[in-house]
């Protein structure tokens, strides 16, 4: 029983001895060599770690073996570096050879061999920190910037090119946590620039060899900025400033010219308006005065106004030369006539056509509508039946315009009656061509071919002199000489040849109408000068009747012949001229397709160029 | 860090490429027997520097070539391993001092001399060198470039050290004539492993030596500039 307990309490010794004792005695563990390193490639050091302990007291022992030899050598040196360190001084390293390194735990039960390392030196270099790192603050024309040096760590040789280092800053503001890192090469001198105005600022420098390791960083230098004035804060602040004030000044103009602007942006937008159109009446629903308000009252156009206006226009008349200077005498003094029986003519081509001399007045009769009404009256119908666009309107004016005698005509009252007078027998001549002539009248100016009229004792030049008198509208001008050629071929009316007969005209010669005689001819006369105004017209010394219009030639030229007048039919007003047979020559082309034979006396007759006597081709006229 | 070492790679050769030109250039042109071609005549102190700067490019590339190529065909386990497959380094029979207090101990010549012999024995390697990097599937462009630009480099570094030699020790030197045999002619390819291995042996070897002529270089020049300061 004794022997059993014995037995059970030395196996139950035996077995917790060794749990009692730890790990108890076994070969210490593998040690482990972590790392070597080189300060400046000319001593090393190399450090391990060692395994488990083993229970026992272990030692530790390095043995490195150079490349080139096999010698294996002990590490000379354990205490330097610290514990479980091997230090290498000058002379045992050697670089670029490869150190096979191991490391030997060593305790009472057996040792344990690490692994071997190689190494070489060259390529385990790291340095110390760089030494004495400055920093200052230099001002830089306001805008300091940090100036940072330092010196190479003391013991690596960089001055004979033993060691090369190149450096690295960064810094960072007190409050920040992120580090501005600056490679700086292997300058030992760096400027740090874009600073904040007042801050702290950190700095750290390390350093490395062309072939190795960063060395740690060197410790914190503190600096502080000083405040400064950003520059470029006052720049901005006077740009913003400046430019609020162009916006201010920019923003008043707009406002100033904001209506005119907005026309040339936004012009209006023109409404639909029609002249006399009330909306508002169309709102009311008053559709009669709306409508009422459309008509217009000229409208459809009255042409006889209007082309009154437009036709401004006289003729001229052959006279005899004795009369021409007389008549060129007067021309001034028509004029005044003229003009004075113009005064309430229209402004338009009325004037022209009145200052001119050889035009009748008809124009200066307009005042005398009323007048001129009452025998529209009586031609009215007839009138209407005009084919020009005159005479439709019933206001024979052009007619008259043409016919109407300058020359007598004048300021005196008594001058306007006559005139007055005259212009009704223009009327009345004119009137009473048209109905009675038989081919059918000229529709519209120009286009006069057949009015073979009745021969008419006119003759007239249209002339083209004093274009300053005349309203400035050649083509009114045209329509009325073409109007005045279709008269003159509808008073001729006895005798149709095919074509008018240009009349046979005079340059400075005016003619005027001086009656129309019964059997609806009118008597021209030249335009006599030197007599007075008020005698002009009722006396007229040689009542040259002028010759008749024979017709309007294909070419819308107005033919005229002379012709002699025996007798004066016009019962009072007119003076009876004898009509002198004239000699008439053109000095121009003539085309005249028939010449009459009733006449005595034929004319050669000179066509215009555009359907108006060319006055360039006048008969002369003998002069009595 | 790659990346910037090979930018910085770039600048380097944009920076030190007449100086890469000027050294290639002969030098001395008291042999000219020609009165029309204009030499350019250069100190020796510049010229001791175009040399350094010109190691300091080789060794960047070399670092850069080496660091490439480990990282595409070394196996990870062998990497830490470099002499692992046996190949030792071709100039590990040269009589190079291997530490700073040597070096300090030699003189002038000797350095200028060391260097020589340094360059002159690598020259045929990287040749060959190019042709076994052709063989490699899926070598990068990049990797070609630097070895082919390393080798190139290097033949303008002899001409310059020679230049260097004959300024500073005022001795003649003959530059090497390539010569079609060379030491790692092999008629059979080897196995892939293998040439991989001798080639990482090659590159890091080279990569060492660069580093050596650099240093001894600068150790030359402080010696120019300063002798008593210097190591």
């Amino acid at each position: 029983m004794k022997k059993v307990v014995e037995v059970f309490l030395l196996f139950l010794l035996l077995v917790f001895t060794p749990h009692a004792k730890g790990t108890g005695n076994s070969p210490p563990g593998k040690p482990t060599l972590n790392r070597c390193r080189s300060p400046e490639k000319e001593t090393f050091t190399c450090w391990w770690e060692p395994g488990s302990d083993g229970g026992l007291p272990t030692t530790f022992a390095l043995y490195y073996r150079k490349e080139t030899s096999e010698t294996v050598y002990e590490c000379p040196d354990y205490h330097t570096a610290g514990k479980n360190s091997c230090f290498f001084n000058k002379n045992d390293t050697s670089i670029w050879v490869n150190y096979n390194i191991t490391v030997v735990a060593t305790n009472a039960l057996g040792s344990t061999f690490s692994d071997p390392v190689d190494i070489d030196v060259v390529y385990i270099v790291k340095p110390n920190p760089p030494e004495r790192v400055t920093v200052i603050v230099l001002e830089d024309k306001s805008w300091p910037f940090l100036r940072v040096s330092w010196e190479p760590p003391h013991k690596a040789d960089t001055r004979s090119g033993w060691i090369t280092l190149v450096y690295q800053i960064r810094v960072k503001l007190e409050q920040e946590k992120d580090w501005e890192t600056h490679h700086a090469g292997q300058q030992k001198m760096f400027n740090v620039f874009s600073l904040r105005s007042g801050g702290t600022y950190l700095v750290q420098v390390r350093c490395k060899p062309d072939h190795g390791f960063w060395s740690e960083w060197s410790s914190t230098s503190y600096v502080k900025v000083p405040d400064y004035f950003h520059r470029e804060k006052s720049v901005w602040i006077l740009i913003m400033v400046f430019s609020a004030f162009i916006f201010l000044i920019l923003t008043w103009l707009l406002h100033m010219n904001s209506h005119s602007l907005k026309h040339c942006i936004l012009p209006p937008v023109p409404g639909p308006k029609i002249k006399g159109f009330d909306n508002q009446l169309l709102k009311n629903g008053k559709s009669e005065e709306l409508f009422s308000a459309l008509v217009v009252s000229d409208f459809p156009p009255t042409t006889s106004y209007n082309y009154e206006d437009l036709l401004v226009e006289y003729l001229e008349v052959n006279v005899p030369e004795e009369q021409e200077l007389m008549l060129e005498e007067n021309k001034d003094l028509h004029d005044g006539c003229l003009k004075s029986e113009c005064s309430t003519s229209d402004s338009d081509s009325g004037r022209g056509s009145c200052d001119s001399h050889t035009l009748l007045m008809d124009k200066c009769g307009e005042a005398k509508e009323e007048e001129r009404q009452t025998d529209q009256e009586r031609m009215g119908t007839e009138a209407e039946d005009m084919v020009s666009p005159d005479m439709s309107s019933g206001r024979v004016k052009t007619w008259p315009s043409v016919f109407s005698p300058l020359p007598q005509y004048s300021s005196n009252t008594l001058d306007e009656q006559s005139s007055l007078e005259m212009a009704k027998q223009h009327y009345l001549s004119d009137s009473q061509f048209l109905p009675s002539s038989t081919s059918s009248y000229l529709t519209q100016p120009g286009h006069g071919t057949k009015e073979a009229l009745g021969p008419s004792y006119w003759e007239f030049c249209l002339s083209n002199k004093q274009p300053h008198l005349l309203h400035p509208q050649t083509q009114a001008r045209q329509q009325l000489q073409a109007h005045s050629d279709v008269d003159i071929s509808s008073i001729g009316r006895k005798q149709a040849p095919a074509g008018l007969q240009s009349p046979l005209l005079r340059p400075t010669e005016y003619v005027e109408v001086q009656r129309v005689n019964e059997e609806d001819m009118v008597h021209l006369q030249p335009v006599v000068s030197g007599c007075g105004q008020n005698n002009c017209s009722p006396q007229m010394p040689q009542g040259e009747d002028y010759s008749k219009v024979k017709g309007v030639d294909s070419d819308n030229v107005l033919l005229l012949q002379r012709n002699m007048m025996e007798e004066d039919r016009c019962p009072c007003e007119h003076q009876e001229t004898n009509g002198v047979k004239e000699n008439c020559y053109t000095s121009s082309t003539v085309t005249t397709t028939q010449k009459p034979t009733a006449m005595p006396v034929q004319d050669e007759m000179v066509l215009g160029m555009n359907g108006y006597v060319d006055t360039a081709t006048m008969c002369i006229l003998p002069t009595y | 860090m790659h990346i910037m070492t090979v930018k910085q790679l770039g600048v380097w050769a944009i920076l030190l490429w007449p100086y890469l030109l000027t050294v290639s250039i002969p030098l001395d042109c008291r042999e000219e027997q020609s009165s029309l071609s204009r030499c350019p005549s250069i100190s020796q102190e510049k010229l001791l520097d175009r040399v350094i700067q010109h190691a300091e490019l080789i060794y960047r590339v070399s670092e850069e070539s080496c660091s490439l190529f480990e990282e595409m065909f070394v196996p990870f386990p062998l990497q830490l391993q470099r002499n692992q497959a046996g190949y030792a380094c071709i100039t590990k029979a040269l009589p190079i001092p291997s530490s700073k207090s040597e070096i300090q101990q030699i003189s002038d010549k000797w350095l200028l001399h060391s260097v020589l012999m340094l360059v002159q024995s690598w020259i045929e390697p990287l040749v060959y060198l190019q042709t076994t990097m052709d063989r490699y599937d899926g070598a990068p462009e990049m990797l070609l470039n630097k070895t082919k630009w390393v080798s190139e480099k290097l033949i303008s570094l002899e001409q310059g050290v020679v230049v260097l030699i004959k300024k500073m020790l005022d001795e003649g030197m003959m530059t090497t004539t390539y010569s079609e045999q060379g030491l790692f002619q092999y008629d059979v390819p080897p196995e892939m492993l293998e040439s991989v291995m001798r080639d990482y042996t090659i590159l890091s070897c080279f990569k060492k030596d660069a580093h050596k002529m650099e240093i001894l270089l600068k150790l030359l020049k402080c010696r120019q500039t300063d002798t008593y300061n210097c190591a």
